[in-house]
């Protein structure tokens, strides 16, 4: 009798409990009525349908990754981009036009508030253990990287200030909220959210600790199948992907294995390369490309080489002027060091000619980039005019100019020994104008330190890309004068200032381009920042049997061979046919063609 | 006293006496020597300034003198003159015969880049560049660079050597020679200090301040000072007991006085024999530092960044070789001084026993 009581109390809760999740989903959001949903299926695809599936890939990362977390301590390694390109975003920008198109989500709308945008989740994208992805999985991504529990104080700060809300509207549709009214495309740069497995995590103080090393579903074509710690981590190709005959996804992720192996030392691993260890090797740096890749694998057509013009955001990378340097507060003086800098002779004798000199501050930010600044240019005439003009014209022992006790000595500092022959360069070569340039290698995080606090005379650093150019971070005077933030030249001009409060609040695209271009101009001519050089495009070395789309690559393409990346990824496949024919030619000594390709579609001439 | 004092001197002539007698030891002594006297008057011989330059009959002493314009030799440029330039210009002009150049043998300095068209660094040795040992991986000359580097990095192990033996012998004497709380206390100080990991504090504080010679020696001499201490506390520990310094005592002398005029004097062969093998570790210290870019600052010429730069570069073997072969020859013409110091004052050649 007691134990019936006991039942039925239980069963009434739970009715209760029903009924009232009920109401709670009935007065739950309903969306608006006046949305137009949009699904860009008409935008052209870029991979090869010649393309077959099959093979394995091999590749090496310098070091193994701390954790297999991808947020978090020490998740911020360069492995992570292997893990995060392998969970689909909702929507991507096409890699070659930059219009809107599907990728996990179906569909999307613009809300009229100018800062929501819905989106239809496709209704069979799944995860790797075969859960479907819901609208949980979004509103649990929002709590996951609010959450204290994952250690990430940016991540917290940037999914609570940045990013308002995220609304379910039924399994499969939700809305996210931005802080900010933004253009439309912009909307889906600045407010993305990656959705994280629900029924995966589980969150709690020992979360950081307890997902070091499990391996997190994900919704890309690859998923992680075997992992020899510090040795190699290896991808296998989901036979039965969800998204496999999408539009925009099919044709592509072609190889079945892919093996990422850890070589510590980079000569080592080029050795592996030439030995046919690796398929694919970087062949950037000069020295790479013109003389080391030339062994006898590549004069006998084992190993073709291909460079590739992109167009893409180049990282504002420069020598950055500290007007709070009484010497540096002098344009004349500024306009001087300009002058006086050789970027010609280094990219001339040193740089092989092949990189080329950067422009100015945002440079292939498409429309956004105003094409008519170009960087002042090594001429010691007006280098000394300039300087004779500020009153430094007496010289000392050394060659160095002088004013009254004063000498005209600055340091250069820099964290990145790789570019301490260039700078040595130009020390060199501005001592002609009688500008004594001392170079100050500070380990990268001092280096940091010392430059967020504003302590450094010249800074010689890059800044990395955004979607968008971005002016107040860098050159506000809310930013000046103060430690921890962005502007490191202490540039605080009126003019500047105000142009930088219409940019931000500017929603209308063609008011923003306009902008920009006033801006770039305004900052360019105040010469806080000294561009250096850029590299625009990609070069490798690969093993003949890898195969490419007639295109090669996109537009945006930052690598040809990357294997798991929505956009650019993936384009390639390997040619087992060929892959037999070569390592049966290797074996018996004989060769094909050396085969060495640039391609300059998307080359930019006049810059 | 007097005749003691005497008789140490006359065993000091006598151990020179020894030492030259043992060839090995004795050449390489000289060697060395010769060689730092040559890098101390390294910018007569290595240098991109001319050594004479005679121009429309007047002479200039560019080596000596303060910058010297292009404009002065008339050149186009306000700068200072390249004589290497001046000299292949004046023979291509065909110039009056008084105008001449008298370049140094290499005709480099140790921070200059010597870029060409067409040709990229590392250049492979080559006696028409006149870059003897070929340049690194910016265009700077590696023989240029080696003996500026030789220079800094003796210097640097001997001057690192006089601030460490003067703390290290000044406190070990105190501690054998007083004792008691004194020396208990600096044990206990020894101890704790020589635990510390050295090269991690040298890399924490180099990537603080950006060091320079003189701090890399105060820093290196901070936590090297402790070796010297033991030798010397029990070498005065044995001669506080001498007549000589009871002597010394009852005729009043303050013990600083007894340690620095009677004591040490007497120890100095333990001083000694220990003097290369510091050298030694000095210029192996500031290599590895270097090396590890925790060391002198570039564009300083350094024999661990010459290092570096070969081990990255192993397909351009003119960087490596030098490098390791001077270095080599340098740590093994110390180690024969040191074996022959060893020798000379050998206790086994000089106890009788009774």
């Amino acid at each position: 009798m007691k134990q019936n009581t006991y039942t039925l109390k239980l069963i009434s809760f739970f009715v209760i409990f029903i009924f009232a999740m009920y109401i709670k989903v009935a007065i739950a959001d309903s969306l608006p009525s006046d949305i137009e949903w949009i699904t860009n299926t008409s935008a052209s695809e870029w991979s090869s349908t010649t393309a077959q599936k099959g093979g394995l890939l091999r590749l090496n990362i310098a070091s193994f990754p701390p954790t297999l977390r991808t947020v978090g301590p020490d998740s911020n390694n360069s492995f992570r981009n292997f893990l995060t390109d392998n969970q689909m975003p909702l929507v991507d920008m096409h890699p070659n036009s930059g219009e809107v198109i599907p990728m996990l989500a179906s569909h999307w709308a613009y809300d009229n508030d100018g800062k929501t945008v819905y989106y239809k989740i496709k209704k069979n994208a799944r995860w790797s253990n075969g859960n479907p992805v819901t609208a949980d999985d979004f509103l649990f991504a929002l709590k996951f990287n609010r959450s204290q529990d994952i250690v990430a104080p940016w991540y917290n700060k940037h999914f609570s200030e940045e990013i308002i809300d995220v609304i379910k509207f039924d399994t499969h549709t939700i809305a996210i909220v931005g802080a900010r009214i933004k253009p439309k495309k912009d909307l889906h740069y600045y407010y993305s959210i990656l959705p994280r497995a629900k029924h995966f995590h589980q969150l709690d103080e020992n979360w950081v600790n307890n997902f070091n090393w499990k391996i997190e579903p994900n919704t890309g074509p690859y998923q992680i199948n075997n992992i020899r710690k510090g040795k190699l981590i290896a991808f296998n190709r989901k036979d039965k992907w969800w998204a496999k005959d999408d539009q925009f996804l099919r044709n592509r992720f072609n190889v079945d294995n892919i093996l990422i192996k850890v070589v510590r030392d980079p000569n080592t691993a080029f050795k592996y390369f030439e030995r046919g260890e690796l398929d694919v090797f970087n062949l950037t740096m000069p020295n790479l490309w013109h003389e080391k890749a030339n062994g006898p694998m590549f004069q006998k057509g084992f190993i073709h080489k291909l460079s590739f013009y992109n167009q893409i955001a180049q990282g504002a990378s420069g020598l950055f002027l500290n007007l709070e340097n009484n010497i540096l507060k002098d344009i004349n003086v500024r306009k001087a060091i300009a002058h006086s800098l050789n970027f010609e002779k280094i990219i001339k004798q040193l740089l092989r000619n092949d990189y080329q000199r950067l422009p100015r501050f945002h440079s292939g930010y498409g429309e956004y980039s105003n094409e008519d600044i170009s960087p002042l240019g090594f001429n010691l005439k007006q280098a000394n005019t300039y300087l004779d003009s500020a009153g430094w014209s007496e010289k000392d022992s050394l060659g160095i100019r002088t004013q009254g006790n004063d000498r005209l000595s600055l340091t250069v500092s820099y964290g990145n020994k790789l570019h301490e022959p260039q700078i040595i360069v130009l020390t060199e070569e501005a001592k002609k104008a009688g500008i004594e340039l001392r170079p100050q290698y500070l380990e990268s995080t001092s280096f940091y330190k010392n430059v967020i606090e504003k302590k450094h005379d010249i800074a010689w650093l890059g800044w990395s890309t955004g979607f968008r150019p971005a002016y107040w971070q860098h050159f506000h005077s809310d930013n000046a004068y103060k430690p921890q933030t962005n502007n490191i030249t202490n540039l605080a001009n009126l003019n500047i200032d105000s142009l930088i409060n219409q940019y931000r609040s500017s929603v209308v695209e063609k008011d923003r381009v306009r902008l920009a271009h006033l801006l770039e101009k305004e900052i360019a001519d105040q010469v806080v920042f000294v561009p250096s050089t850029m590299v625009p495009f990609t070069r490798v070395g690969f093993w003949r049997w890898l195969k490419l789309p007639d295109s090669i690559a996109t537009k945006s393409s930052t690598s040809l061979f990357n294997p798991f990346h929505p956009t650019h990824g993936g384009l390639f496949w390997i040619d087992a046919k060929s892959k037999n024919n070569s390592l049966t030619a290797k074996r018996s000594g004989k060769g094909f063609t050396a085969s060495t390709t640039i391609n300059d579609d998307y080359k930019v001439t006049d810059q | 006293m007097e005749s003691l004092a005497i008789d140490a001197k006359n065993s000091h002539q006598g151990s020179w006496r020894k030492f030259k007698r043992l060839k090995r030891g004795y050449f390489s002594f000289v060697l060395l020597s010769l060689m730092i006297l040559m890098s101390c008057f390294g910018e007569l011989m290595f240098n991109s300034k001319a050594l004479l330059v005679q121009y429309q009959n007047e002479l200039y002493w560019p080596v000596f003198s303060s910058a010297i314009e292009g404009k002065r030799f008339g050149l186009a440029y306000e700068y200072e003159t390249n004589y290497r330039q001046l000299k292949k210009h004046w023979l291509e002009e065909n110039t009056p015969h008084s105008n001449f150049v008298i370049l140094p043998i290499v005709p480099f300095n140790a921070t200059e880049v010597d870029l060409k068209d067409g040709a990229y660094p590392p250049l492979p040795p080559s006696m028409t560049t006149q870059h003897y040992l070929g340049t690194d991986t910016i265009g700077r000359d590696v023989l240029v660079r080696l003996v500026y580097g030789f220079r800094t990095a003796m210097f640097f192990a001997i001057t690192l050597l006089i601030v460490e033996y003067f703390v290290g012998v000044l406190i070990g004497c105190f501690m054998g020679f007083l004792g008691g709380g004194f020396d208990l206390f600096f044990q206990r100080i020894i101890e704790v200090w020589s635990n510390i990991p050295f090269l991690y504090i040298v890399m924490i504080m180099s990537s603080l301040i950006t060091p320079g010679f003189w701090s890399l020696v105060f820093i290196m001499a901070l936590f090297g000072w402790m070796s010297m201490t033991w030798y010397m506390r029990s070498a005065s520990y044995k001669e506080a007991n001498r007549d000589y310094v009871l002597a010394a005592k009852m005729m009043g002398a303050s013990n600083l006085r007894i340690i620095c005029k009677h004591i040490i004097p007497n120890t100095v062969s333990t001083i000694i024999t220990f003097v290369p093998f510091s050298v030694a570790g000095g210029i192996t210290a500031l290599t590895a530092l270097d090396f590890l870019s925790f060391g002198l600052p570039a564009p300083s010429p350094s024999w661990g960044e010459l290092l570096k730069q070969g081990v990255d570069n192993l397909d351009h073997p003119w960087i490596i070789s030098s490098v390791v072969i001077s270095l080599s020859f340098v740590l093994m013409l110390v180690t024969f001084i040191g074996e022959a110091i060893r020798e000379v004052f050998d206790p086994k050649h000089k106890i009788y026993y009774e």
